[in-house]
């Protein structure tokens, strides 16, 4: 109930916000549901990949729209399991510039649209396209940390 | 006695005989472990003296098995008869080892079909605090929300009940206690803003006979009038009316620690979790009964008194930590003491028949109360510790919301040395409350809570404490926050882990090092001692790090390429020394 009430009037003030800097289409549009999907990151048989429709992030590199994923990221409780700023918990790290389900916009969108085994919820119900949209965006906004491969204890 | 009439003569002497290690020094042990907590007063004390402060010096492993599950390995494993039961965290397999055989092959395993959705709704690892063996059957939970019987000589499934809701953010990771044949389970999900319970299920059918609730109008409660007496803070419809609004129906006040019994009153104890969500103001009032102990018939459900550590808990200030029931000498005066650390830092013994507060001290460094007032039974709470969303970040709160002491490592009780041992945390945090939107199963928290190191230049200990009288006999200092369970036996040796991997014995009356030893990955287990067929005690603690992503910064992982974490700050070197692995091990002379 109260959740709804809340979505519905965060996703209003993004509509608005879009209208407001008239970039993007209006959110009607991208909040049709998704097509069938294709993941880059899978091995297809044969080398031919399955075809499959097509998702386009239309907020791709929108700083504004990141920021409100941001906002998003903690008011859908995400920080909840992948930790504040995504830096990883019961979940995995976001920000570590790795993907278990691919990192390309798409994958992740497929990823919060649909949800993932070992718990994932699936968001889409809740958030419908363009909520998931903001929330990749915010995603893909985070810079990949330099160092995290090596960890030493050496003195250089 | 009272189960005389109504149970089988041979469970009556069990019941006499497990009791009886929380009473007296004298009494003797049958060599076992088949409870999670070796009794049903819960004090993991054994009767056992062939390791003693003379000779554990010469301790040293004899034998190891990994369980092939890498996350945390808490809760410890029983010995019933020559067979050893071990549980693993997600997927809950049971292992069944024959003790009378060189090199204790398996006599069978038990693989139940266990949801991997419940990962990703535990709040912060798939762990399993343990099982209970009772007439021939081990009785223990599923990560995924269901309570297994399996018969004990052939690892068949006896049944298996759905007792918690995935789908609303119950998991199950706590020990269950059978009394009579009631087994008696509750749920975790105090992250997700459930409607916290305890439930009794028949040990024969997995039925449930009753549900309690920990919060709620009195009937949920199962509080009757004229039955239900709390020491303090009563009412009418208190667990409904101490919660604005309706935000007790997702106020959480989980069940993810362990049961005591006393068979005399006959009156079962536990700790309900944390007051969802993290932003207390969302709830203004006391949010009775979480962060509290309710002690409730075990054949009814029917709750006799109730008292709360931390009123509207502003700091995730769980109060699910084991309730030891020993029998003190208090001010000259015999008591039947129920004995509490608590996440909040304070030591707390309570009359156990009334719930009414006798001894309130704290065992490690916290501020966000003076001191607990012994006549009305509240904490005296230091106003600028206060949290909310209004109040934006408020830094240096101490305790961290891990705890004084994790409510997963429980203590241990000497009737010999009359002190308490336990492990603690030495970490304080800064709050910042965040509002947080109650979407069923997700997480309902609303906290960002950095850690950082309290005073001391330790982050844990382990202490030896004296609840009659509130205070620190010894304490051994450890570099990393301390995560295990605590053992004590008539040799007067206490054993613990530590987080990087040592697993250590200890002279219970000095708290001098008498033995440690490696174990490949940080210890969160609880330790056990039995007498093997062979006639000779044994120790037995699993190694396996983990049951806390926050704590563990995730670094000490490595079986996800896809998830690499740096070192949390306050913890910086931790994965230098273990990383994950679920063992257990085995000790002896």
């Amino acid at each position: 109930m109260s959740v709804r009430r809340t979505l519905v009037a965060f996703l209003a003030c993004m509509a608005l916000a879009s209208c407001a800097r008239e970039a993007n289409p209006p959110a009607a549009a991208t909040n049709a549901p998704p097509p069938a999907v294709t993941y880059e990151a899978h091995v297809a048989a044969g080398g031919i990949e399955p075809t499959g429709g097509v998702l386009r992030n239309p907020h791709a590199g929108d700083a504004a729209v990141a920021k409100s994923g941001a906002q998003l990221f903690t008011a859908m409780n995400c920080d909840g399991c992948h930790g504040a700023q995504g830096s990883g918990w019961v979940g995995p790290n976001l920000g570590d510039g790795r993907w278990r389900y691919g990192g390309a916009d798409a994958e992740v969108f497929s990823s919060i649209y649909y949800g993932r085994p070992k718990g994932m919820p699936a968001f889409g119900g809740v958030l419908g396209a363009d909520g998931v949209w903001t929330l990749v965006t915010y995603l893909r906004s985070l810079p990949a940390p330099g160092e995290v491969p090596t960890e030493s204890w050496e003195q250089p | 006695m009272r189960c005389a009439f109504s149970l089988a003569s041979f469970l009556c002497f069990g019941i006499a005989n497990a009791w009886a290690a929380g009473g007296a020094a004298t009494a003797v042990d049958d060599g076992q472990w088949t409870m999670p907590a070796k009794n049903y007063a819960a004090t993991r004390y054994s009767g056992l003296a062939q390791i003693n402060a003379q000779n554990a010096h010469a301790l040293h492993p004899l034998w190891t098995f990994s369980t092939g599950v890498l996350t945390g390995h808490e809760g410890q494993p029983l010995v019933v008869g020559e067979t050893m039961y071990v549980v693993t965290p997600w997927p809950n397999v049971l292992y069944a080892f024959d003790l009378r055989k060189e090199g204790y092959p398996l006599r069978w395993k038990y693989r139940p079909d266990v949801s991997a959705n419940a990962l990703g709704v535990a709040c912060c690892d798939a762990v399993n605090r343990g099982a209970f063996y009772v007439d021939g059957r081990i009785v223990y939970n599923l990560l995924d929300g269901h309570t297994v019987a399996v018969d004990a000589r052939s690892g068949r499934e006896l049944w298996k009940t759905a007792i918690a809701d995935l789908g609303s953010g119950e998991t199950v990771t706590m020990a269950p206690l059978v009394v009579a044949d009631h087994v008696i389970v509750g749920a975790s999900g105090g992250e997700f803003g459930i409607y916290g319970w305890l439930k009794a299920l028949d040990l024969n059918t997995g039925k449930t006979v009753w549900t309690g609730h920990n919060m709620g109008p009195d009937a949920d409660m199962l509080a009757r009038p004229g039955t239900f007496r709390p020491p303090y803070d009563g009412g009418v419809d208190v667990g409904a009316t101490s919660w604005a609004g309706d935000s007790w129906k997702t106020g959480g006040a989980p069940v993810w620690g362990w049961i005591s019994y006393d068979p005399e009153l006959d009156l079962l104890y536990y700790g309900t979790g944390n007051a969802a969500p993290y932003d207390p103001e969302v709830r203004a009032g006391d949010n009775k009964w979480s962060a509290s102990v309710l002690a409730r018939r075990p054949g009814t459900g029917e709750l006799v008194w109730a008292y709360q550590f931390t009123p509207h808990d502003n700091w995730d200030y769980d109060a699910t930590g084991a309730m030891v029931l020993a029998d003190l000498t208090i001010a000259g005066k015999a008591v039947k003491a129920l004995v509490h650390f608590d996440k909040n830092g304070f030591a707390y013994t309570l009359d156990r028949a009334t719930g009414r507060l006798l001894v309130a001290a704290p065992f490690a460094h916290l501020n966000w109360a003076l001191s607990v007032d012994l006549t009305t039974g509240r904490p005296v709470i230091d106003p600028a510790r206060q949290t909310g969303v209004s109040k934006g970040k408020v830094a240096g709160v101490c305790p961290s919301l891990e705890g004084a002491v994790s409510p997963a490592s429980p203590p241990a009780y000497s009737p010999r040395t009359r002190l308490f041992y336990t492990s603690t945390n030495n970490l304080c945090m800064d709050y910042t409350a965040a509002h947080a939107t109650h979407l069923r199963g997700t997480p309902y928290i609303g906290v960002d809570s950095p850690y950082h190191p309290g005073p001391g230049g330790n982050l844990g200990a382990f202490i030896a404490w004296d609840a009659a009288s509130g205070r620190k006999v010894w304490e051994d200092k450890e570099s990393y926050p301390s995560w295990s369970g605590a053992l004590v036996t008539a040799g007067d040796v206490a054993f613990y882990g530590t987080l990087d991997g040592w697993f250590k014995a200890v002279d219970a009356r000095s708290g001098q090092m008498l033995s440690k030893f490696k174990v490949g990955s940080g210890v969160v287990g609880n330790p056990i001692a039995y007498r093997g067929p062979d006639g000779k005690e044994y120790v037995a603690i699993y190694a396996g790090i983990g049951g806390d992503w926050a704590l563990l910064a995730g670094d000490t992982r490595s079986d996800d390429p896809t998830d690499v974490r740096a070192p949390a700050d306050y913890i910086k070197d931790i994965a230098r020394h273990t990383s994950q692995g679920g063992i257990v091990w085995i000790f002896g002379l």
